[in-house]
């Protein structure tokens, strides 16, 4: 059984609609890329799978069980953890204790929470800043500081909000040998994001939205010859 | 252990002055700021920790000090019970406040908080089978009390400074236990980035509430004990938003989110407050409000904030 199914997904903002019937299942363990150009409504499933944004229709699971209408801590507590497009940190406080809040979902005492949240942001090459404040960090590592954040929640699936955006391309190779332990470790990711050649190079399989609906499934070889996609990408000739 | 010794020298410290002097005024000066203290505390429970930054306290105040002086009058009841059911009285009422107003974020949330606090001083003004209206209710004399085989004086200002002195320290134990839980940790999260909370596992709401609550509690308490020690309250007394206000400008001047900054906050404010009446008299609100000028763009995290920021560099 796919891990997370999501079905008929639909959502208007007022006369537009931002996802129109969407559906797609992730598979436990692989690393999906959900693609599109900008404005397709990537960022818009990511906040309707995660309580962010209410469907207007359709339906979300996990694991079979309905997560539609659970708020967005109920869903992480689920086993969804999520990144942001445009990071959100703790500014002012420090790079431990960002994650160590994490690990309270599920470590009670704070001792523990605190070894947990060390070991990961040991692991995304934070273990130096730990008492730095998060603002200080660069945006590179403020996007491993909320990975660190979103995997001390213990999740099941992980959303990736584009990770790579704003990294330079030494940083992107980073981030595609990170989001591969990630997986290796057990978490089953998802990830949106514009930087073509890293998304199909570390994707087992891409989805691609284009004005809120799926025009292409498939591994990412065969994605990028689709005629539907290269038009949605650049456009068709005008005969 | 050595915020433990911290918290205890301070108790020892709030409890003397009775025993240092028997002047009037000056323990009723000395009531007033432990008074403010107690409200500058309550508001910092929520508006320092979570930074939800109420304009509307006012409403638990005022509801605090109706509730208790109600009950007395037309129930007989007991003030010192009245106090206590005043707190719950204010909790009550903050719910519903709580899961109306923290739907908005920011600014908006602060606005909605004023909006209500001048619908229920409005129905305080004009409700006046239960309130008595524009005219306020009134204690002529409050019941004796047997305490240890002696029956306590409510003419002395002493046995009022003993309580107002006991809720402060109460408060401000509240607060410090709350900055150690998990709650607290949780509510400066909510503080920095709310969407971010929700997506580490924190319900948002939840906390919003139940700190909304504790801080209503405390100010009701404070609204309580106001009514019995001037044995009058009016809506314009309990309710107005110049009392909200200050209970702002107490927190952020002391220093938001620490457990002593709303007590500096209170002596500084209180003290300065008065020094300004007695030497501009007319305009001295000016003079007040240009040293709040002062204080926020030179001390922005509060005089207890900068105090700690030169410690830090000294060591």
């Amino acid at each position: 059984m796919a891990l997370l199914t999501v079905s008929d997904l639909t959502r208007d903002f007022g006369g537009l609609r931002a996802v129109d019937r969407f559906s797609f299942a992730v598979e436990p363990g692989e690393i999906l890329g959900l693609i599109g150009p900008n404005g397709a409504g990537k960022t818009t499933v990511f906040n309707l799978i995660t309580g962010f944004l209410r469907p207007t229709s359709g339906q979300i699971f996990l694991e079979g069980r309905s997560i539609v209408g659970l708020r967005p801590h109920a869903v992480i507590r689920r086993g969804i953890a999520r990144t942001f497009q445009l990071v959100k940190p703790f500014p002012r406080l420090s790079v431990r204790e960002n994650v160590t809040l994490a690990a309270f979902t599920h470590e009670p005492t704070r001792r523990r929470a605190e070894e947990l949240a060390g070991q990961l942001l040991e692991r995304m090459g934070l273990g130096d800043r730990l008492d730095a404040p998060a603002a200080d960090l660069t945006l590179g590592a403020q996007k491993r500081l909320e990975v660190a954040r979103a995997l001390a929640t213990r999740p099941r699936v992980l959303l990736l909000d584009e990770p790579m955006g704003g990294l330079n391309p030494r940083e992107v190779d980073e981030a595609s040998v990170l989001v591969k332990q990630i997986r290796a470790d057990g978490v089953t990711v998802v990830l949106v994001e514009h930087v073509m050649k890293a998304i199909m190079r570390i994707s087992d399989r891409v989805v691609v939205i284009h004005h809120g609906e799926k025009i292409a499934d498939g591994p990412p070889d065969r994605v990028v010859q689709d005629p539907n996609v290269i038009a949605a990408y650049l456009g068709t000739r005008v005969a | 252990m050595r915020r433990a010794a911290a918290v205890a020298v301070v108790a020892v410290l709030m409890m003397a002055p009775p025993f240092l002097t028997s002047n009037q005024f000056l323990l009723h000066l000395a009531i007033t700021v432990l008074l403010w203290t107690l409200l500058g505390v309550s508001w910092n429970l929520l508006g320092g920790f979570a930074g939800q930054v109420s304009f509307g306290h006012a409403t638990f105040f005022g509801v605090g000090a109706y509730a208790t002086m109600i009950l007395y009058l037309r129930l007989g009841l007991a003030p010192w019970y009245g106090m206590a059911l005043g707190g719950a009285a204010a909790v009550l009422v903050s719910l519903p406040i709580g899961l109306i107003c923290f739907r908005l974020r920011g600014p908006y949330f602060s606005l909605s908080t004023l909006a209500v606090a001048e619908i229920v001083r409005l129905i305080a003004l004009n409700w006046d089978a239960l309130t008595n209206g524009p005219v306020g209710l009134l204690i002529t004399a409050l019941p004796p009390v047997r305490l240890g085989g002696r029956v306590l004086d409510w003419e002395s200002k002493a046995p009022f400074y003993f309580i107002i002195a006991a809720l402060a320290a109460l408060a401000m134990l509240a607060t410090w236990r709350l900055s150690r839980a998990r709650l607290g940790a949780y509510l400066l999260a909510i503080r920095e980035d709310e969407d971010a909370a929700e997506s580490v596992g924190i319900d948002t709401v939840r906390a919003k509430v139940l700190t909304l609550a504790l801080s209503a509690f405390f100010t009701g308490l404070a609204g309580g004990f106001y009514g019995l020690y001037f044995r009058y309250v009016d809506p314009d007394a309990v309710f107005p938003i110049a009392l909200s206000v200050e209970m702002v400008f107490i927190a952020v001047v002391g220093g938001l989110a620490t457990v002593i900054g709303p007590v500096i906050g209170a002596v500084f404010l209180t003290t300065l407050g008065e020094l300004f009446r007695e030497r501009f008299q007319v305009g001295h609100l000016i003079f007040y409000g240009l040293f709040m000028m002062l204080a926020i763009r030179y001390l922005p995290e509060g005089i207890w904030g900068g105090v700690r920021r030169v410690w830090a560099v000294k060591r």
